[in-house]
């Protein structure tokens, strides 16, 4: 069953003569358990479609649907608790409150959201990141690489049913990046989530049960 | 709470300054308050002590006590539960040391504004007086022998009393008899009838019948026409407000400031589906402990410095007041968050992360 759907999903910026086309109708489908990649070079519109699968910017035309919920059709509010409950976001920009020592992010999504993972869990999940040691710590005194495996642990704490990441690798040694695919993909296979990675590191692919590539707003299955 | 005290804990520095501008604003709030208090105090506790209704006074003598001369048979009572006449005189006392401006108030001994006696006893003599106890911080005692500017007349203090000041100065008690000796000299013997007002209690001040040449006022309105009185009032409570209005901007643009800074943060945890409300009451949570904290810290301040002052200082703490004016600071002070909350709000996440 399609977790996440894009149906004719169209985006464009501006009007008129400057109008551009950051997305040219798209459909797409991503099931649970799938691991997908999305190539492309900087500025062909990766964001762009992450974005609008997410729910964060509404397509210019079409429809995208999340669990069977229309997140298209739906208001701000209204889109932001289907994101909380549903979507897992791995961002370029770390996605940490830097007030916060790490336990107190995961305790933070606790107050927002229910039905996170329980205490052993999230042991295991912090382990098999490698950042159990890090738990009493504030992200400005982590390593580029600890806050991405972090926000990797932060997104997969609400147990989304879609996971949305953004080159999550992109700070990371080579070791570390196999490793860290190695654990999203474990965990897309055992929480049977529909995740979504777009990257522009190739030799990461080869995990992946899908690869699409993006070139000038176009999608194209490889 | 959870955001904004960990925030708190981790940003002390910056959360001190905050706390430190509204603990300013608010020991000033206070301490104006109590100012204004004792100021008030100063002109008209020996009017409250009365606790009467209402004064009784001629129409020509645009509501001034010494301006207001009427005849002792003037009134009679007609629809009070109670009066009882006064008699004044301002005068300035000399005890060989000290010199005090004075109000002299003739009252009769039995009647409900004949004052307490907290040391010494009451007059009974021609020529006693009971005097305000303040006088006895000037370097009056008892027993003192007067000198008054306006006759040869000399007084003695033979009793003190408590909160008897009246229009910034303290007044001294005496029986009509003496206060005719004082006005007219000797001779005149007791059988004067020029009394200045008529002290009045009773509920329904608009049923006494009195002259067309006379007037009925309650005794606040009597105060409020002290010359000076109410524009003193206006002055310190216009101070008050604007500060209302001062700590309300500054704490807006304090946390405007720090919104500003957080507005990534803010946005990364909007796209993750935390909503706009959970940071704005995070945002107003914050601001109601950062105001609590600096009210309260002001409020102690205003008491550590009421207990070093000099006693010339006229001031006087209101509990309740002082209570309203920090619940007020509080609210302004929330009133200033809600700037931050609308730039909460208008966060749109995707600029946020820069997607």
């Amino acid at each position: 069953m399609a977790i996440l759907e894009l149906n004719k999903v169209r985006k464009t910026f501006g009007a008129g003569r400057t109008q551009v086309e950051a997305m040219k109708q798209t459909n797409f489908r991503a099931e649970k358990g799938e691991l997908i990649a999305i190539i492309g070079p900087s500025g062909s519109g990766k964001s762009t479609f992450l974005t609008i699968a997410g729910g964060l910017q509404t397509p210019t035309e079409g429809e995208v649907v999340i669990n069977g919920a229309p997140m298209t059709r739906l208001k701000e509010k209204k889109r932001a608790k289907l994101r909380l409950k549903e979507v897992g976001f791995v961002l370029q920009a770390s996605n940490l409150v830097p007030f916060l020592n790490i336990q107190q992010q995961m305790q933070l999504l606790d107050k927002v959201k229910k039905d996170n993972m329980k205490q052993e869990e999230a042991q295991q999940l912090y382990q098999s990141l490698g950042i159990e040691h890090l738990l009493g710590h504030f992200p400005k005194d982590l390593s580029g690489g600890e806050r991405q495996r972090v926000a990797i642990a932060k997104a997969l704490y609400t147990n989304p049913s879609v996971i949305l990441a953004d080159e999550p690798t992109a700070s990371l040694d080579s070791d570390r990046a196999f490793e860290v695919m190695d654990m999203i993909k474990g965990i897309t296979k055992e929480k049977q989530t529909a995740t979504i990675v777009v990257t522009h590191d190739t030799r990461l692919i080869d995990d992946c049960d899908k690869v699409y590539q993006i070139t000038d707003g176009e999608m194209t299955h490889q | 709470m959870f955001l904004a005290w960990n925030e708190i804990k981790n940003n002390k520095l910056r959360f001190i300054l905050v706390i430190g501008v509204l603990m300013l604003v608010s020991y000033l709030v206070f301490f104006l308050s109590g100012l204004a208090n004792g100021l008030e105090q100063l002109n008209r506790e020996a009017v409250d002590k009365w606790e009467a209704d209402g004064i009784i006074l001629t129409e020509e003598s645009d509501l001034r006590l010494p301006q207001s001369l009427l005849a002792e048979d003037d009134f009679a009572g007609e629809g009070a539960a109670d009066y009882t006449a006064l008699a004044q005189l301002s005068a300035i006392a000399n005890n060989g040391d000290q010199k005090a401006n004075v109000f002299i108030f003739a009252v009769n001994d039995e009647s409900f504004i004949m004052p307490n006696v907290t040391e010494g006893e009451v007059f009974t003599e021609l020529g006693e007086v009971i005097a305000d106890d303040t006088l006895k911080e000037e370097g009056f005692a008892l027993g003192d022998e007067l000198t008054l500017s306006s006759t040869e007349e000399t007084v003695q203090i033979v009793g003190f009393t408590d909160k008897a000041r009246f229009h910034a100065a303290p007044v001294l008690f005496t029986g009509f008899d003496t206060l005719d000796l004082l006005r007219y000299g000797e001779g005149t013997g007791g059988e004067s009838e020029a009394v200045n007002a008529f002290v009045i209690r009773g509920d329904h001040l608009d049923q006494i019948q009195v002259d067309d040449e006379l007037q009925v006022v309650s005794t606040n309105t009597f105060i409020e026409n002290l010359p000076g009185y109410t524009e003193q009032n206006l002055t310190l409570t216009l101070m008050i407000y604007f500060l209302f209005v001062i700590s309300a901007v500054v704490l807006a643009i304090f946390l405007y400031v720090l919104t500003i800074q957080k507005v990534s943060m803010f946005g990364v945890m909007k796209a993750q589906g935390v909503s706009s409300s959970y940071l704005a009451c995070s945002v107003i949570a914050q601001t109601f402990l950062l105001s609590l904290a600096g009210v309260l810290i002001g409020f102690i301040l205003t008491m550590i410095t009421s207990i070093f002052l000099p006693t010339s200082v006229p001031i006087a703490f209101q509990y309740i007041e002082m209570l309203i004016y920090g619940v007020i600071l509080m609210a302004v002070s929330m009133m200033g968050a809600f700037i931050s909350v609308q730039t909460i709000v208008r966060i749109d996440p995707l600029k946020a992360i820069g997607g």
